[in-house]
């Protein structure tokens, strides 16, 4: 297998440098040359366009970070890091019933929803000591009392070419859990929805929410 | 190759295009206006770039063939990585909150703070974007009494400045050999640093060196270090306005720059002072000068005597050609006509009238248009009180620049304007700079009476020529102290670089005009171990225990100031407000106070009498030297953004020139680009040629600013410097007027131009009439199309963006260029790939010739993205990538775009642009954190263009929404549209029947659609320009129009 796939990758090097070559070579009829293949040498080429393209859709097909839940190319529905302190949602938001905004504050009035500045942790937790994790407690405090910081995993990414905007949302009155599902239940973090743009615009496509359908809406 | 060229010349000749007939009125290049061979084949390839004619016309080396394999061999390899690397999440990113967040600090939110920018003549008041605490965008405060929102495009760039990788990022020391013919410089702390300087300070002779100070607190900390160490204060400027100043002294008693109130002004007549371009504070010129030409019924009239072809010639309405000795005389010329016609109290004088008759028809003598010159003193004369002549510049600074100032004065006051348009009250006394001054220090360093001096970010190195040998003096001097920021030309040659901020780390104040105090805030904490100036200067008076006690106890320069305010300031601008409270509002105003009224001052007819006509020595060929708008004196000369501005009037990126008439280059038997030598005197300079329409066949004019050897990467042998020209004749300092001789070398350079690109046929795009046109018709001039169609076109319900564009008020300063170009996130590519067609930006501006090349008149144009209604662009795209919105925008997904180019192929405007380079992957760090977080940057092979700024559009609209209100025309304006000095970009809603851009759509005669007959509907249209030349403009000869 292993072979097949150099060879071809050999032969691909070989013919788009040949490609190359050929390239100024004009007639006076202003038409390319096309230089003739072999069919072995064309087999070859094809083969390997072949492999390259099985490969490439199964590889990902395979790929089930959710335990069973099949997902797209390239999403990550599901995806749930390893934080530097287990933060749970559950506990502070499901049992404790802290707003989302004490510590998101700022998502009603920016584009990007900030993590909390530890200042905002320690509101709380320069009392509570914390009865189920006092060590990640004590990280925290040893953190902000050197005026050291916490470095999250980041669990919703979007790629660059996308731009989101919470303030639109939220004071639309799109709620938290539309898009990061039921976080008062989840003691880990994990990626809700795939946040494909298909799923975007099966929101924005609702003649209900009168969202805009424009490319620049998130595109710029 | 010649197999190519057959094959081009097969495609013209089968070319199946409608032949279109030509309009020579208007005309971009020598090329077109003589409909040359090269020109029309240039016509058919629409692209300057192709693989085909990269490979052959000019691809620069062997290395670039191998290059270009290589990568797409790689690029083999890397299809066969993706199957592998394809499906793997994404890199993991951290998210690093903050400890404590500042409050002011939203993420994702920008702050704008107010600021100020001086770059030794002009001063601006400047609102400064900052995100997460880093500067990302500059703009003009509105607020600000003189610029208001307009801001040029150096200070926009000049944030490139902080984030330059080679800025000096810690205090060095030179370890000099002997003879001090070595660069040896280490790093030393900041403590041996202060002790050796201080410890030499002490052994006394101390002079400092510096620019104009417009802050009135580093001048009290220059002034109390001065006390304490008894030391000299020199000002110098390689672009010292001293003339200004000296003949102010002389005319009126006292040394000012004056302001002059253009708008005003009913009759311009600018004698080589280029006040819309490179001189005085051409920003705050420009924008008044556009405020009396607004109302086309009741505009100024501009009449310029041009001996380089300036901005301010380009803009004029009236342009004569002349030579720089001729500057005195064209004056001296006006006062005899206006004399000569009886007017004027001095018509009487004796005294007046003796020096004077000599001049009655000097037109004729100097080749101008006598009755048209005549005309201009009439004018003058009507307008009396209510018009302005002014001189200046390095352009004028020949023998007699002296004189004519005194002249200019003397006519001023002569007319009534002094004390009405032109104002010494609300004029600038903090530029004091002159070559006095550095001569005089000069003299002091050779007799070796100075020991120790202190150069605070004056370049004597780079802005001096021979003649002041500056060099051998400074060997003369025991210990250099440099205070800047880059180890420049003079830094090199310095014992100690006291390393500065750079200005946007470094509190401080301002003084722009007599009684207006701009504050100018830090935006972000020093990047390295640096110091500001004034705190350097406080160090060394509190180690060395001297100078007054508030020198000596302030840890900080923000003490110093607060305390310097609270003290000296705040008594007379407070108005009886607490100092806090007046503290916090002059910091968010920008500045505090109002310009001093100014009246009439007698003339000291006795100055006057100091001009007497010097004898001529006839030289058929003179020097001039000019700043351009772009490079200045050439410190910001390591910005890329600048190199790659074009040269407003020239259109020539990344060099300079010596320009000459088409005449004079035809008698050389020399066309563009060869490589001339100039020589003037003993000094000679090897530069290319350029052809300038318009220019007086004796004059040949070099720009200073280029040339720079140690300015860093980017501005590194970059063009020639002009500044070693500059001759000293008996302690006068001469840039122009010099006798210089031109030859040929023999040798070809290519000089980089982006006009000639672009062409745009012959076909209505800039539309010109005068005054006398549009008596008669406003619309004067515009042809109309009838245009239909079987398609119903779009509905816009919500908004339907707009853009009018006023070519009467653009002056073509190129400061909307800058200020897309940083909001954008726009990447500069270099010369090579201007070359071949490659640059980036998005919005520019085309220049176009009218006339005959002796005395070509200019007009400009502004064109980005037209964002069409029935846009060409969007039904070529194969992958949908190019769309239209349901509010008029035409919107580019750039990562929809696979890069077929058929959308610019097939944009009638041209002005799409094509990522051949992964440019965003070159970016160095930390110029990366100059970067617009909310445009994306874009990869290879991607288009892109004006998305009139779309994101200024969703942060309106998310305001107003967020403040639950219907979003007001003026909430959102477009970069380019801030940036304007002259306010001729307007963006609003055309939906909007109220905004100011639906009435210039609807109610603005002047207005017109570009290639109306093509049916793209453009959401852009344009209203003619107008000169004020009372002309009838000549009916046309039928066609134009395809």
């Amino acid at each position: 297998m292993f072979k097949i796939f150099s060879e071809g990758r050999k032969y691909l090097r070989y013919f788009l440098s040949k490609t190359i070559h050929q390239k100024n070579v004009l007639t006076e009829n202003n038409t390319l040359v096309s230089f003739s293949m072999t069919k072995k040498s064309q087999q070859f080429f094809a083969s390997s366009l072949l492999l390259i393209a099985i490969l490439f859709t199964t590889g990902c097909l395979f790929q089930n970070p959710d335990g069973g839940q099949r997902v797209g190319i390239g999403y990550n529905k599901g995806y749930a890091p390893e934080q530097p302190i287990a933060f749970s949602h559950e506990l502070h938001v499901g049992k404790n019933k802290i707003q989302c905004q004490y510590c998101h504050n700022q998502v009603e009035r920016s584009k990007s929803s900030n993590i909390p500045s530890l200042a905002t942790c320690m509101n709380c937790h320069q009392q509570v000591a914390g009865r189920n994790d006092p060590d990640a407690i004590k990280k925290l405090r040893d953190a902000y009392s050197e005026g050291k910081t916490i470095e999250w995993v980041r669990v919703h990414m979007l790629p660059d070419h996308v731009q989101f905007n919470h303030q639109a949302h939220v004071t639309k009155g799109v709620s938290c859990q539309t898009c990061h599902g039921e976080i008062e239940k989840m003691a880990k973090v994990y990626q809700y929805t795939d946040l494909s743009m298909g799923w975007c615009v099966n929101c924005h496509r609702q003649p209900e929410n009168k969202a805009p359908l424009n490319c620049t809406t998130c595109h710029h | 190759m010649s197999n190519l060229e057959n094959n081009s010349e097969k495609r013209s000749e089968n070319n199946s295009r409608p032949q279109i007939e030509r309009n020579t009125q208007y005309w971009k290049s020598f090329e077109e206006y003589n409909n040359t061979p090269e020109f029309q084949q240039s016509l058919q390839t629409e692209f300057m770039s192709s693989p085909l004619r990269e490979e052959t016309a000019h691809e620069g080396t062997e290395k670039d063939h191998v290059a270009r394999r290589e990568f797409l061999k790689l690029m083999g390899a890397s299809v066969a990585l993706t199957t592998a690397a394809g499906c793997i999440r994404r890199p993991v990113q951290k998210i690093v909150p903050y400890t404590k967040q500042p409050e002011e600090v939203t993420i994702g939110v920008s702050n704008w703070y107010t600021s100020t920018y001086f770059d030794g003549q002009e001063g601006l008041g400047l609102l400064v974007k900052s995100r997460e605490g880093r500067p990302v965008h500059i703009q003009g405060n509105p607020a600000f009494p003189l610029n208001g929102s307009a801001v040029s495009s150096r200070a926009q760039a000049s944030l490139l400045g902080l984030y330059d990788p080679e800025r000096l990022q810690k205090p060095f020391r030179n370890l000099f050999n002997e003879k001090r013919t070595n660069h040896e410089t280490v790093n030393v702390s900041w403590e041996d640093l202060d002790n050796k300087v201080v410890e030499s300070l002490k052994k006394g002779g101390v002079a400092i060196l510096t620019g104009n100070l417009a802050s009135p607190t580093l001048r009290a900390v220059v002034s109390d270090f001065s006390k304490g160490f008894g030391a000299d204060h020199y000002t110098w400027e390689p672009l010292a306005q001293d003339d200004i100043w000296n003949g102010q002294r002389l005319s009126y008693g006292e040394g000012v720059v004056p302001s002059y109130r253009y708008d005003k002004a009913k009759m311009i007549v600018s004698i080589d002072a280029d006040f819309l371009g490179a001189w005085g504070p051409a920003v705050t010129s420009a924008k008044l000068f556009a405020n009396g030409r607004r109302d086309i019924t009741n505009m100024s009239r501009l009449v310029s005597f041009d001996s380089t072809y300036s901005l301010t010639g380009a803009n004029s309405d009236i342009r004569f050609r002349i030579k720089p000795s001729q500057q005195l005389d064209i004056v001296l010329g006006l006062i005899a006509e206006i004399i000569s016609a009886g007017h004027s109290d001095y018509a009487n004088s004796d005294a007046v009238k003796s020096v004077v008759q000599a001049y009655k028809g000097v037109a004729d003598k100097l080749g101008l248009n006598a009755e048209a010159f005549a005309k201009v003193a009439v004018d003058l004369w009507k307008n009396a009180g209510q018009s302005i002549v002014v001189a200046g510049g390095i352009q004028t600074k020949t023998k007699d620049s002296l004189q004519l100032q005194v002249a200019v004065n003397f006519l001023n006051s002569l007319l009534g304007n002094d004390g009405k348009t032109v104002l010494a009250g609300s004029g600038n006394r903090n530029l004091s700079a002159s070559f006095d001054q550095l001569l005089t220090l000069i003299k002091k360093m050779k007799s070796g009476s100075v020991k120790n001096l202190i150069i605070y970010r004056s370049n004597p190195l780079y802005n001096l020529s021979e003649d002041f040998g500056f060099k051998e003096a400074l060997t003369k001097v025991d210990n250099v102290v440099y205070v800047g920021d880059k180890m420049d030309e003079t830094a090199s040659f310095a014992h100690f670089v006291a390393t500065d901020n750079h200005a946007l780390e470094t509190w401080g104040d301002s003084e722009f005009a007599q009684g207006v105090y701009g504050i100018h805030q830090p935006l972000i904490r020093t990047m390295y171990d640096t110091r500001s100036f004034a705190l350097s200067l406080m160090t060394w008076g509190y180690i060395g225990q001297v100078g007054p006690k508030r020198l000596q106890e302030y840890e900080t320069y923000y003490d110093y100031l607060r305390a310097f305010w609270r003290e000296e300031m705040a008594p007379k601008l407070a108005k009886g407000q607490d100092f806090e409270t007046f503290w916090n509002g002059l910091l968010q105003a920008g500045y505090v106070g109002e310009t001093t009224s100014s009246s009439a001052r007698t003339f000291k007819v006795d100055a006057f009498k100091l001009i007497k006509k010097s004898e001529k020595s006839e030289s058929t060929l003179e020097l001039v030297l000019y700043p351009t708008i772009h490079i200045g004196d050439g410190t910001l000369a390591n910005v890329g953004w600048l190199q790659e501005l074009p040269d407003p009037v020239t259109k020539i990126v990344w060099d300079n020139y010596a320009s000459v008439s088409l005449k004079l280059a035809e008698s050389l038997k020399a066309k563009q680009g060869d490589l001339v030598e100039v020589k003037v005197g003993s000094k000679t300079l090897i530069l290319p040629l350029h052809i300038q329409p318009g220019l007086h066949d004796g004059v040949v004019s070099i720009s200073v600013g280029y040339g720079r050897t140690k300015a860093g990467k980017v501005g590194n042998d970059i063009g020639h410097n002009a500044f070693t020209l500059v001759t000293i004749d008996k302690d006068d300092v001469l840039f122009a007027g010099l006798t210089a001789e031109l030859k040929k070398t023999g040798q070809k350079y290519e000089l980089v131009t982006t006009q000639g690109h672009d062409s745009m046929e012959g076909r209505q795009i800039v539309v010109t009439a005068t005054n006398k046109d549009i008596e008669k018709a406003k619309d004067a001039n515009i042809h109309r199309h009838h245009t239909w169609s079987i398609w119903s076109g779009h509905q816009y319900n919500g908004h339907k963006w707009g853009m009018a564009v006023d070519l009467n008020t653009c002056t073509g300063c190129s400061a909307c260029m800058t200020a897309c170009q940083s909001e954008n996130n726009i990447h500069v590519v270099g010369k090579k790939y201007v070359m071949q067609g490659r640059e980036m930006h998005w919005i520019r501006i085309d220049r176009y010739y009218t006339g005959n090349p002796e005395s070509a008149e200019t007009v400009f144009q502004p064109l980005m993205c037209q964002h069409c209604d029935n846009a060409p662009c969007e039904t070529v795209c194969p992958v949908a990538a190019t769309v239209h919105s349901n509010e008029g925008l035409n919107e580019m997904v750039y990562n929809r775009c696979v890069g077929t180019r058929y959308c610019s192929n097939n944009c009638p405007y041209k002005v799409r642009r094509f990522n051949w380079f992964n440019y965003a992957k070159l970016i160095e760090k930390p110029m990366h954190m100059a970067l617009n977080p909310e445009v994306g940057v874009r990869v290879r092979g991607v288009m892109e263009k004006c998305t009139f700024c779309v994101q200024r559009i969703k942060e309106g609209k998310n305001k107003a929404r967020a403040e639950d209100r219907p979003l007001k025309d003026g909430d959102i304006k477009v970069a380019c549209e801030s940036a304007c000095p002259t306010q001729a970009i307007t963006f609003g809603d055309l939906n909007d029947a109220n905004s100011r851009v639906a009435k210039a759509f609807k109610e603005e005669p002047r207005s017109y659609e570009l290639l109306e007959e093509w049916y793209a509907k453009p959401s852009v249209r344009y209203q003619s320009k107008i000169k004020n030349n009372d002309q009838i403009t000549p009916a046309k000869k039928g066609a134009g129009h395809a």
